[in-house]
């Protein structure tokens, strides 16, 4: 296994709210390798985006703040970098694609001047000729026919799946080791979504980037990712490798994800193994384990003791107080 | 036999394009090209497609929420179209819709239990009183409690808000429910509970649902029956299990193959189309598919191709399904 290149060790990040700091992410650790793809999975409001914000330096200032934790990109801890410092980071180390290319694209400006304003960050002394040549060769790196006409026009003019592409490109451009995917094919259809994943797949493997895939589609984790880290409300349930998480998952929380997903082989009309109840709002976090309210294994420690994640398996952690029970 | 609950026949909904300041028409949406389909009580009719190929369209159009431009919608044998505006209100009851985003479909300044009671009010049953008990009762019954009648949308998650709106949907017992994306918003697990919900309430109560959604995964669990559309025309219809499994037009089996299925040991042969959706605006001549369809022959681009039956209630508007491989 190659020496990670991203590594985050007890993150803790939150928001300053009118009611007080609100603790969004709760010690989250990962590490990703060059060429791994690690998934990010969890449901709406888990803090899976704010984790990945917060690698970018792009949490909402004042609000949002890194407490603690480090954030060792190639063994620089960027999350003691100032804002500027973290200007040189993002984009040449790390590359983000967002889920609404939309609205992360200029609706008034043409897609070739907006490519050429990233390049020419990071190539600032490069004549506009060969940033030109370069930016035709970006989009025809992520597929898009007819590169030359594309740079001429504007991002409404683009469908959702070449708009994604475009900014891939822009993501690219600066050869960033690590790429922060967040649901980048969650608007998009299922054919057009296929296109995308097929596209960052043979992108990572050709730059050797590592992958940090945020979700919430267990079918696309299952298909990009080599390891997947579980989250729920803030903090790590389960982190195993991709096969080990679906072959046999220990955390209820996992195993209620997994099963309320309707497979091919799901007798059709059958009762769907749903989770009952909803997320609790942050204020009204159970002390213990947050899932234990929701859990139908919950027993009284649960419900005082926050668990920690334990190692279960080869490449497996659990944050589950009765894991070794529920083995069966 | 008697005839099905909802049959619709040709439907088409065309969408004028204008433009310059005279806005004159320059053009037209084929958002919906002759969609015939039927459903029959109690049973699941799943619409998939991806967007803009007139999925929404072909619900709305059905109940009326948008007129159509030609073909007929007949509801329990009677042709939507040859109502009197009386007949239509007592008809309107039994179709309802379940919108995707429950935020945008129920009005932020009233409260829950004035959302819900307003299919009482809008067809004169019962007073106050009685409207408030059947109020408790249908948040009883879609797993809210009574509390939740004295709150505000906004209050509740959106898993809650859509239980909201299956509630008001089912207030007036009606016989057909058209669930518009109805799932599509919600995180997995709340997802699975709201499908459970939707399918004992179908149980119960004996409901045809035309259930309209991308995802197809979702779509062959709770459906009987499957048509899959592609800019404005169904292209294949068969009974759930059939579709998934033996696929016959080469746009359905690229959508199945393309659904990324949460078992990381399943590797299979993936069908990457090309492209993106063509405009309905100036769909494609002959198939519609043609521009994207790997097994394109020189007849697809000048004919229109027929229904034809793969097998009993199998039907493929396909040139060449037969030659293609298995």
């Amino acid at each position: 296994m190659a020496e990670p290149i991203l590594k985050v060790e007890n993150l803790s990040c939150g928001f300053h709210t009118e009611g007080g700091y609100q603790r969004v992410v709760d010690r989250l650790s990962f590490a990703v390798a060059p060429g791994e793809t690690l998934g990010i999975v969890g449901e709406s409001g888990c803090g899976k985006t704010v984790s990945a914000l917060a690698v970018m330096g792009l949490l909402p200032r004042p609000a949002g703040v890194v407490e603690s934790g480090r954030i060792a990109l190639d063994g620089d801890d960027i999350a003691s970098f100032t804002p500027e410092a973290m200007r040189g980071v993002r984009g040449r180390k790390i590359g983000m694609i967002f889920q609404e290319p939309m609205t992360a694209l200029n609706p008034v400006h043409t897609i070739g001047k907006q490519v050429l304003e990233t390049l020419r960050l990071y190539e600032p002394r490069t004549d506009q000729t060969t940033l030109r040549k370069r930016a035709h060769e970006l989009l025809e790196q992520v597929g898009i026919p007819a590169p030359a006409q594309r740079l001429n026009e504007y991002p409404h003019q683009l469908s959702g799946g070449m708009r994604q592409r475009v900014m891939i490109a822009m993501a690219i451009s600066g050869r960033p080791q690590v790429l922060i995917a967040d649901e980048p094919s969650t608007a998009l259809d299922v054919t057009v979504q296929a296109q995308i994943l097929e596209l960052l797949r043979s992108l990572q493997r050709e730059h050797r980037m590592a992958m940090l895939f945020i979700t919430h589609d267990l079918g696309v984790v299952a298909e990009l990712c080599d390891n997947v880290l579980v989250m729920y409300a803030g903090r790590v349930a389960e982190h195993a490798h991709v096969r080990e998480l679906f072959g046999s998952p220990r955390h209820p929380y996992t195993r209620g994800l997994i099963q309320s997903v309707p497979l091919p082989d799901t007798p059709a009309k059958s009762v769907l193994a749903a989770i009952d109840g909803v997320v609790p709002a942050l204020k009204l976090m159970p002390p213990g384990c947050r899932f234990s309210n929701r859990c139908q294994y919950v027993d009284n420690i649960c419900r005082t003791a926050v668990p920690a994640l334990e190692t279960c398996a080869l490449d497996h952690e659990v944050a589950c107080h009765r894991w070794r029970e529920l083995v069966a | 036999m008697s005839a099905p609950l909802l049959e619709v026949r040709n439907l088409k909904k065309y969408f004028p394009v204008r433009a310059g300041v005279l806005l004159r028409k320059v053009g037209q949406v084929h958002a919906v090209d002759d969609v015939s389909l039927t459903l029959d009580r109690g049973q699941t009719l799943g619409l998939v497609g991806e967007s803009g190929c007139g999925k929404t369209t072909v619900g709305r159009t059905i109940l009326n929420l948008l007129p159509a431009s030609g073909g007929e919608v007949l509801f329990e044998g009677r042709n939507l179209r040859e109502l009197d505006s009386a007949e239509w209100r007592s008809l309107r009851r039994q179709m309802q819709i379940v919108f995707q985003d429950p935020m945008e479909s129920l009005n932020a300044r009233h409260t829950v239990g004035r959302i819900i009671e307003e299919p009482f009010v809008i067809h004169k049953l019962g007073d106050a009183p009685f409207r408030r008990v059947w109020v408790a009762e249908l948040l009883e019954r879609v797993g809210l409690p009574p509390s939740a009648a004295d709150r505000f949308p906004h209050e509740f998650s959106g898993g809650q808000r859509q239980r909201i709106g299956i509630a008001r949907a089912i207030a007036l017992k009606p016989k057909l429910i058209v669930c518009d994306e109805a799932v599509s918003a919600l995180d997995v697990s709340i997802r699975a509970q709201i499908i459970n919900l939707l399918l004992e309430l179908q149980r119960e109560m004996q409901l045809a649902l035309l259930f309209i959604a991308h995802d197809l995964a979702v779509v062959r669990h709770v459906s009987d029956e499957v048509a899959v559309m592609y800019l404005g025309k169904i292209v294949e219809q068969a009974p759930a299990e059939e579709v998934y499994t033996r696929p016959a037009h080469p746009y359905t089996r690229a959508l199945i193959s393309a659904i990324p299925v949460p078992d990381p040991t399943r590797k299979r042969e993936r069908i990457v189309l090309q492209g993106d959706v063509p405009s309905p605006v100036n769909p494609p001549s002959g198939c519609r598919f043609h521009t994207r369809c790997p097994f394109v022959a020189p007849v697809c681009s000048t004919k229109v191709p027929q229904w034809e039956a793969v097998a009993p209630r199998h039907f493929v508007a396909c040139h060449r399904w037969r030659e293609l491989p298995k």
